[in-house]
């Protein structure tokens, strides 16, 4: 019984030209936003490869130079883009992907489209993502708000209790016919989607992203079936499809546009951060004036006389070693300290502010969905972080083994001291992996917990209403 | 077959249904008259637990409709004052989805169609949208739906409102020859000359209340009509 009502369902689904008119429309949308993001990827990705290697290389031939100079020259660090980031660009356009390492400070990262982009990229980039988190919910609701609603309005309820169908087979029914219906639309994109992933990243990172893939679908999955009980639950327990498309449309733009607005503004006023200017000036402010070990200038008249004791000399001058390398290590160590602390408050505001949002997802299934997807894309913040961490420690390194040369063949010289491009060779490059699945699975318990929740509850109000399907 | 056990129902402090006791056989088609609101919808209704007795009980094939509403409803067909079709689907479509949702029997694509003509929906119309469909063309889709269910009752709301003279007298055709097989039949009517014609007994019904019940062999069409019209302006 439940596969005539199937059939029927899809039938009629078909016939009435709404649904493929819509689902049709989603379905390009979805195609052109992976077609974009699958240009955007192989382009940003060449762009960043190229940079990569053009870093490297000036570094490798940047010729006789001081040390301390070359810490200066520096490189960039650019975060690898995963081809699972063709589907969420996530927090990167705000974020940026790459960052600049050099002496004496942990800098903030560069290229952040958003800074560039006009009012519109308030609205978003067209991003899979978009589509499914946003436009899918619509064509649910309008694929939903009608099931029992409509069927009551237009009488054909009546007829179709009267012949002794029982109402959960029905509910049943329409609910596979609506998976269906769905399907219809998912399963090319799906394939699309993959498609797009294996040709932007070759065969073999295509497949090693299939386990972030299928977490993705998961969590998707879960967010459709959340929205797909919920238009039928409303449908079959308010009087007119009329009432049922404006709860369920009001319901849409309080989890798309309102909740998302109100949890990113309550989060800041609870957790806040400080502007990117007053960050930078609360680092100068540290780095050079007095902290618990006193001023600048106590520090290195302290370090001077540790030194001269370390090496049993009265005189700077006896020094075995260059004190300049000793001396500008030492600033680093400080400075390492004060962007420890100063950076460590800011991400564990952002993290606040993240935590925030996942438990306001209990309001809002898109607040859920979204952390999930973002971080199997590996464009959250926490895989920024990630990458950030990873940079900010090859830059220390960097500045060490700078220092050290210094310090240890640059005795008379100080500054004077060059170095060529044999040195330069014994830098390893930077290289970063990005997280396994299960780091950032970690990370993600709370937002899948809260989406489970949602599609149970929302599975619940269908059961409950379905059985209580009232003719009229 | 079908039966009303000090039936009633009540909104809040209006009562729409007083205590009604009512025995329909099989082969006896009970005609229900009675302005509108006089209670016949209510009734029938009843009679398919749309709504919920606020005391009494109906019975369909002696199953209580309240407690047995799944079971109850495999001997019932019913055919409302408009029958609701899905417009997307063809008539053919629409008889076969509702016959396959009874449960009961499965008819071949021929056997379907059968039911259709003999219905009286022309030939041309059964591979046709609902959409499309007049009054009477969906009614004859409705008693198809009934004829195909073979139920031994048969609920009626006011099923020939509507429908043109010959169209009309084709419907009081198939209920004789229903009632001749053994269906029993409770029909809502406004027509006294159709109850007359094929109904074996009428009741009049008048603010909730059945105020007269009689056989039609023990009375003219029109001695119907002044008793009718007497009810109605006391």
């Amino acid at each position: 019984m439940v596969s005539i009502i199937v059939r029927k369902e899809i039938t009629e689904m078909l016939r009435d030209g709404r649904v493929p008119w819509c689902g049709g429309i989603v379905l390009a949308l979805l195609a052109m936003a992976f077609l974009a993001g699958w240009a955007r990827h192989r382009e940003l990705s060449q762009q960043h490869r190229t940079a990569q290697e053009a870093t490297r290389r000036h570094w490798l031939t940047q010729g006789q130079k001081n040390p301390h100079s070359a810490a200066h020259y520096g490189i960039y660090a650019f975060k690898p883009k995963l081809p699972m980031a063709i589907l969420d660009t996530g927090t990167e356009p705000f974020t940026g992907v790459a960052v600049w390492l050099e002496a004496h400070k942990q800098n903030e990262f560069k290229y952040r489209p958003a800074q560039d982009a006009t009012m519109l990229a308030r609205f978003g980039e067209l991003t899979a993502a978009t589509v499914l988190q946003l436009l899918i919910p619509l064509l649910l609701v309008i694929m939903t708000f009608g099931a029992f609603a409509g069927e009551r309005e237009q009488g054909t309820l009546r007829q179709l209790m009267s012949v002794g169908v029982p109402a959960r087979t029905l509910a049943l029914g329409k609910a596979l016919g609506l998976m269906a219906g769905l399907a219809v639309y998912l399963v090319p994109a799906a394939v699309l989607g993959a498609g797009a992933l294996v040709f932007a990243s070759g065969a073999e990172e295509g497949a090693a992203s299939l386990p972030r893939a299928l977490w993705l679908a998961a969590a998707y999955s879960l967010y459709f079936l959340t929205f797909g009980a919920i238009g039928l639950a409303v449908s079959a327990w308010v009087r007119s499809p009329r009432l049922a498309l404006v709860c369920l449309l009001g319901f849409w733009i309080f989890n798309s546009l309102v909740a998302p607005r109100a949890a990113v503004d309550v989060s800041k006023k609870l957790h806040p951060t400080p502007t990117s200017f007053d960050f930078a000036e609360t680092i100068a402010a540290d780095l050079a004036g007095a902290d618990g070990h006193g001023t600048s200038s106590e520090r290195a008249k302290r370090l001077e006389e540790q030194t001269l004791k370390q090496y049993g000399v009265t005189k700077l001058a006896d020094l075995p070693v260059s004190f300049a390398g000793i001396s500008l290590q030492a600033g680093e160590e400080h400075g390492n300290q004060v962007f420890d602390r100063r950076y460590g408050e800011l991400w564990r505001s952002f993290e606040q502010q993240n935590r925030f949002r996942e438990w306001a997802g209990l309001i809002a299934p898109l607040l859920a969905v979204r952390p999930v997807s973002m971080a199997m894309s590996g464009t959250d913040s926490a895989q920024h972080r990630h990458f950030a961490v990873a940079a900010e420690a090859y830059r220390r390194d960097l500045n060490r083994r700078m220092n050290d040369e210094l310090r240890d063949h640059g005795k008379g010289k100080d500054y004077g001291h060059l170095v060529g491009d044999d040195f330069w060779k014994e830098i390893p490059a930077f290289e970063y992996t990005a997280p396994s699945v299960s780091w950032v699975l970690d990370r993600q318990q709370l937002p899948l917990l809260v989406l489970a929740m949602w599609t149970l509850v929302a599975l619940s109000a269908c059961y409950w209403a379905t059985t209580r399907l009232r003719v009229e | 077959m079908l039966e009303a056990i000090a039936l009633t129902k009540s909104y809040g402090a209006q009562t729409a249904l007083h205590p009604l006791d009512l025995k329909i056989d099989r082969g006896e088609v009970y005609c229900l008259l009675g302005a509108n609101g006089a209670g016949k919808t209510t009734t029938i209704n009843l009679f398919l637990n749309f709504v919920e007795p606020t005391s009494g009980a109906a019975k369909i094939a002696g199953l209580d409709v309240a407690t047995q509403s799944l079971e109850s409803k495999k001997h019932v067909a019913y055919i409302p004052e408009t029958v609701m079709l899905y417009r997307n689907l063809t008539g053919l479509e629409n008889l076969e989805y509702f016959t396959a949702l009874s449960g009961l029997e499965k008819y071949s694509e021929a056997q379907l169609r059968g039911f259709l003509r003999s219905a009286g929906l022309p030939k041309d119309a059964e591979d046709k949208r609902v959409g499309a469909y007049s009054k009477g063309m969906r009614q004859k889709v409705g008693i198809a739906i009934a004829m195909a269910k073979k139920a031994g009752a048969l609920l009626l709301d006011e099923p020939t409102s509507g429908l043109d003279p010959k169209a009309s007298n084709e419907f009081s055709e198939l209920l004789k020859r229903m009632s001749g097989e053994g269906v029993a039949i409770l029909m809502a009517t406004h027509d006294l000359f159709r109850a007359k014609e094929c109904g074996t007994r009428v009741g009049i019904m008048k603010q909730g209340r059945m105020v007269a019940s009689l056989s039609t062999s023990e009375i003219g069409h029109a001695d119907l009509e002044r008793l009718y019209l007497q009810h109605m302006h006391d």
